[in-house]
């Protein structure tokens, strides 16, 4: 193994460090596994009303107020409020996680995330699929096989490009760690999707760059990309943490 | 039918108008514009090793480092370092800026772009026309005009996916009003996409360029730190 691959990795690995990561590479090390199966349902349900306003706060008001919003039932996810501006807002469960992520049962986390109509078309359409499944009551191995041959089959439609999303909730709770200096369970972010390709195209996770390859799918099995850029902002306008 | 060829009409004429708008506006601030004409090209010109350093400050130096810089010479940009990965470091000019922007030809202004691979396959020629055309001495009516046609016939590409740039050069030079403003990412796609990243909206950390005649649509991101990890001013983020 050459040195610039020894490079390559550890700033990876850093930038996974730095990142939403922390808390998982954290927990992986520990030998009993957190949430090694699904809780009951009920624990990864929420009021109604404050699904809506929690998967809003996604995004700045100017936005989110005009997008549709999903909210999670007993069989999938359903438009509590009908949109006017192609954006979809909805809270995102432990299970959109990579499959390998010891947070993938958590019933704690919330990702509140408004997705831009490209998005909205390509990306959400993963959510609700895994949502599907899991509802049904799959396991994890099951689910992630599924998934692959929903995208062999081309169930699953191709990726627009500019698809992205906004996550600036200071209400998200996305990991059991904290993830800033100062003790938030989130990080104020914007998020871009893009086939899966190197991610040096996009600067990311070198020193010092702005630019963060988030390891949400990563072709485990859904062939896209995310990448992070933080907007040092919530969406209501106070400052976030940037790191 | 007779409703299409009213839409048809009245779509054609707003075109017209949008044209002959579009060429007034540009003639009109040739008129008033704090720089109605190219200084001379020296006002232009830097030192090359300054302008190598320049250009490399627009990403952070694990980027720039391996990626080609691009001086401006007098007959245009040169290549000054090879690059290795892909991306390319060049210092634009005024002549990049919106044709009604007031400091379009500001002999002053210095915008340190890295391009990443995409980018530098479609943006650069852009950057490369104007270059030539405000090298060569055209009215700022001329260069639209110009700039137009080449997009029209299809001699200039539109932004492949992906096509994005650092702009973090704690050293760039916009204006005297704006500085040096902050450091930001931006990220271009065809116009015709109609592109909706909630861009603009109040609170959305999106700003976003329709250019014209360039069929582009710009999106800009500010981002906390300079190349060099300093922290940006937070009252410019």
């Amino acid at each position: 193994m050459n040195r610039e691959i020894v490079n390559a990795i550890a700033l990876r690995r850093l930038a996974l460090v730095v990142v939403l990561g922390m808390a998982w590479q954290a927990q992986a090390r520990d030998a009993k596994a957190p949430y090694p199966s699904m809780a009951p349902i009920e624990q990864y349900l929420m009021d109604r009303n404050a699904e809506i306003a929690l998967a809003r706060s996604a995004a700045p008001d100017s936005i989110s107020r005009d997008a549709e919003v999903m909210v999670l039932g007993r069989h999938g996810y359903e438009t509590a409020v009908q949109g006017k501006n192609g954006f979809v807002c909805v809270v995102e469960r432990g299970w959109m996680n990579l499959f390998d992520n010891p947070e993938f049962w958590s019933p704690k986390v919330r990702g509140p995330i408004c997705f831009n109509p490209p998005a909205a078309r390509t990306v959400l359409p993963i959510t609700y699929l895994r949502t599907k499944l899991v509802l049904a009551g799959k396991s994890k191995a099951e689910i992630k096989e599924r998934m692959k041959a929903a995208i062999e089959k081309k169930e699953l439609p191709v990726l627009e490009t500019g698809a992205m999303s906004y996550m600036m909730s200071k209400q998200s709770y996305l990991t059991d760690n904290p993830v800033t200096y100062d003790g938030a369970h989130n990080l104020a972010h914007l998020m871009f999707y893009t086939p899966l390709m190197d991610s040096a195209v996009w600067g990311a996770n070198m020193p010092k760059s702005p630019v963060y390859l988030n390891p949400q799918f990563e072709g485990q099995p859904e062939p896209i990309d995310v990448f992070m850029v933080l907007t040092g902002t919530w969406s209501d306008g106070t400052p976030a943490p940037l790191s | 039918m007779i409703r299409n060829v009213t839409r048809t009409i009245a779509l054609g004429t707003f075109a017209l108008v949008v044209v002959l708008g579009a060429q007034g506006e540009a003639r009109a601030q040739d008129a008033r514009a704090p720089y109605p004409n190219m200084a001379p090209l020296d006002q232009y010109l830097a030192d090359r090793n300054s302008e190598i350093a320049l250009a490399r400050s627009a990403a952070p130096e694990s980027i720039s480092r391996d990626a080609e810089v691009l001086v401006l010479g007098r007959h245009g940009y040169e290549t000054a370092v090879k690059g290795k990965n892909g991306w390319v470091c060049v210092v634009e000019r005024s002549w990049m800026a919106p044709f009604d922007d007031p400091e379009f030809l500001n002999p002053d202004q210095r915008v340190p772009l890295c391009l990443n691979p995409p980018a530098a396959r479609t943006h650069l020629p852009l950057t490369f026309k104007t270059t030539e055309l405000a090298m060569a001495g055209q009215s700022k009516t001329q260069m639209f005009d110009s700039i137009k046609a080449a997009y029209d016939k299809k001699e200039l590409p539109l932004p492949e996916p992906g096509a994005m740039c650092y702009m973090m050069s704690k050293q760039q030079y916009f204006s005297r009003k704006a500085g040096n403003a902050d450091p930001h990412l931006m990220f271009w796609f065809p116009q015709k996409d109609r592109m909706n990243w909630g861009a603009d909206f109040p609170g959305s950390p999106v700003d976003v360029h329709q250019y014209s005649p360039q069929p582009i649509t710009e999106f800009d991101i500010s981002v906390s730190k300079w190349s060099d990890g300093t922290a940006a001013p937070t009252d410019q983020h």
